[in-house]
């Protein structure tokens, strides 16, 4: 499965494009991971655990994404858009979206 | 009292380290960024015009960094007068050139010498009925491609 | 057509301005304008506050004085159902009559003093002065709205002389004279809708944790002009009443003596340190020239009546 956020794949010809498909996860960390997080808040620095559940959470959303595409018999999937959303406290939404194509 | 006390000790860390922090992480980023000179970004929609291009992967890198208490108490007080937080203009500042780097990181690991179409998202991340959590995560990605620049 | 990544300067998106010193301008800055409008809406108050009429002021008192005592009873009766004391027993009936008539003769004593006092102070017409006796060991008095005034037997206690007693009962007189009590109340209230409105801008528990430090030091600062006014006010009287000073540090000496000062600096207080009220009493003996030969006056300390002492003993 190749996956782009460019309009064409270098070299190949798309053949028949089958519409969007779309990935999504909505995760919090534990109240461990937050409480590090208030001390951290004193002294700046980066977030550990917050960037590492922001990187699983889009791996995540990428990974249903293409699994929407496999299901739908596509090879690539083109122009991907991330978005993210925080639907509460200390919960993110992160949303993957992009046109599945076959590729000749 | 004591409340002036703990506030005036928290400015005070919050100065120390997250000025130390800073410092190292601009010294980081700066030193890495002549390491992955040779990772080429651009913000174009299309490919390099050039027969190189061979394989087209999605890369990305994200940084997730927390503002520190002196840093934050200078905003405030801003937020009452208005103008330019400088303080938070490095801390952005940082997170997308960090990020940046972690997404030529990728390229660099997956063997991609040139990232197309690259795109910053910024998401600030609050926590607790006062936002006793303030951070703010940036992540950059764009289509890693291998081809020959010149 | 070539493509490459040019190295791009550093200092472009981040100003070279030392933190440390856009710190201090910015809490310098924002300080100051809290302290500015802090100080023109505590003047102002006070200014309009002092034109309340003193009707007015005792009918607010009446009505928080009636919510009080109905919460304050139901306490009582609550606790007594609950231990399961007997209300009705001879030998403590006896006992309450004799505490209440001791009480009693007390509060007249101290309602006496205090009435001629505020004649020696020129207490204005429609104000009225009303005396509270409190069988605690506190060594407190206090002044509140209405012209009601708290003495504690500690206090009485504390005091050496009459004298002593009626440097403290003029200084919580002087209190109402100028209106303090209602002044203070009103100050409270402005600044409730202050705070609130600055939390509410702000959003954030800094900003108003901030203003609140800010307003308690501006409040402190004000509390303690309030109290060396009072204490200048009150010596003079008992220049009026006793036609000497005498007596008038006794209180102070003693919470020094009982080292009941409180250990913060002066700045964190709302009352002056005693040593320096002590100070400023003295200097105002020393510039007043006092006529001992006088027929009239004697000086000597009035003592204590000695129904006043401690009843606990």
């Amino acid at each position: 499965m190749i996956v782009t956020n460019i309009e064409v794949v270098p070299g190949r010809r798309v053949a028949k494009h089958l519409g969007m498909v779309q990935g999504n996860t909505v995760r919090s960390k534990h109240v461990g991971r937050d409480l590090m997080a208030g001390f951290k808040n004193i002294f700046g620095g980066e977030l550990v655990g917050y960037t590492e559940l922001l990187t699983e959470s889009r791996e995540e959303a990428v990974d249903r994404m293409k699994q929407q595409a496999e299901a739908i018999g596509a090879n690539a999937i083109l122009n991907v858009r991330f978005s993210t959303s925080s639907v509460a406290a200390g919960a993110a939404e992160l949303f993957a979206y992009g046109t599945a194509v076959i590729l000749e | 009292m004591y409340d002036l006390i703990i506030l005036f000790v928290l400015l005070f860390l919050g100065y120390v380290f997250g000025q130390m922090a800073e410092k190292r992480h601009f010294r980081s980023i700066i030193k890495r960024e002549d390491e992955y000179q040779s990772i080429l970004t651009f913000a174009k929609r299309f490919p390099l015009n050039n027969d190189g291009d061979q394989r087209a992967e999605l890369v990305g890198g994200n940084v997730v960094i927390s503002v520190d208490y002196f840093k934050r108490f200078v905003a405030t007080l801003r937020n009452l007068i208005g103008g330019r937080i400088t303080t938070y203009e490095s801390l952005l500042e940082r997170a997308r050139r960090e990020a940046l780097l972690r997404m030529k990181a990728e390229a660099h690991k997956k063997g991609l010498n040139t990232i197309v179409n690259v795109k910053l998202e910024t998401a600030s991340i609050t926590k607790g009925n006062k936002n006793q959590v303030g951070a703010v995560e940036v992540y950059a990605y764009g289509t890693g491609l291998l081809s020959n620049h010149s | 057509m070539e493509f490459k990544n040019s190295k791009i300067p550093e200092g472009i998106n981040v100003s070279n301005e030392h933190p440390l010193k856009n710190f201090v301008y910015l809490l310098l800055g924002v300080t100051g304008v809290i302290i500015i409008v802090l100080l023109v809406l505590f003047y102002a108050i006070g200014f309009v506050a002092k034109w309340v009429p003193f009707e007015t002021e005792v009918k607010w008192a009446e009505s928080i004085s009636v919510s009080f005592e109905r919460s304050s009873d139901s306490t009582q009766n609550g606790l007594f159902d609950a231990l399961g004391l007997p209300n009705t027993d001879n030998n403590s009936d006896e006992h309450d009559e004799q505490y209440t008539l001791r009480v009693e003769k007390i509060t007249v004593y101290l309602q006496d003093l205090a009435d001629k006092l505020a004649v020696a102070q020129g207490l204005p017409e429609p104000i009225k002065i009303t005396v509270h006796y409190i069988d605690q060991p506190v060594v407190n008095a206090f002044a509140t709205i209405g012209g009601h005034v708290f003495i504690y037997q500690g206090l009485i206690d504390a005091v050496d002389s009459e004298n002593g007693l009626a440097m403290v009962m003029a200084h919580e007189i002087a209190h109402v004279k100028h209106r303090h009590p209602i002044v203070a109340l009103s100050r409270g209230l402005g600044l409730g809708v202050i705070l609130s409105l600055v939390t509410g801008i702000g959003g954030d528990s800094l900003s108003s944790n901030l203003a609140g430090h800010v307003n308690l030091l501006t409040s402190l600062a004000f509390s303690r002009g309030q109290e060396t006014e009072s204490d200048i006010e009150a010596y003079n009287t008992l220049l009026e009443y006793y036609g000497h000073g005498l007596g008038s540090t006794e209180l102070f000496s003693e919470l020094i003596k009982t080292s009941q000062e409180s250990s913060l600096p002066e700045l964190l207080n709302s009352h002056p340190l005693s040593q320096k009220r002590i100070e400023r009493l003295e200097k105002m003996g020393e510039s007043t020239v006092i006529d001992c030969s006088s027929a009239t006056f004697n000086c000597t300390l009035t003592l204590l009546p000695e129904f006043a002492q401690s009843l606990k003993e």
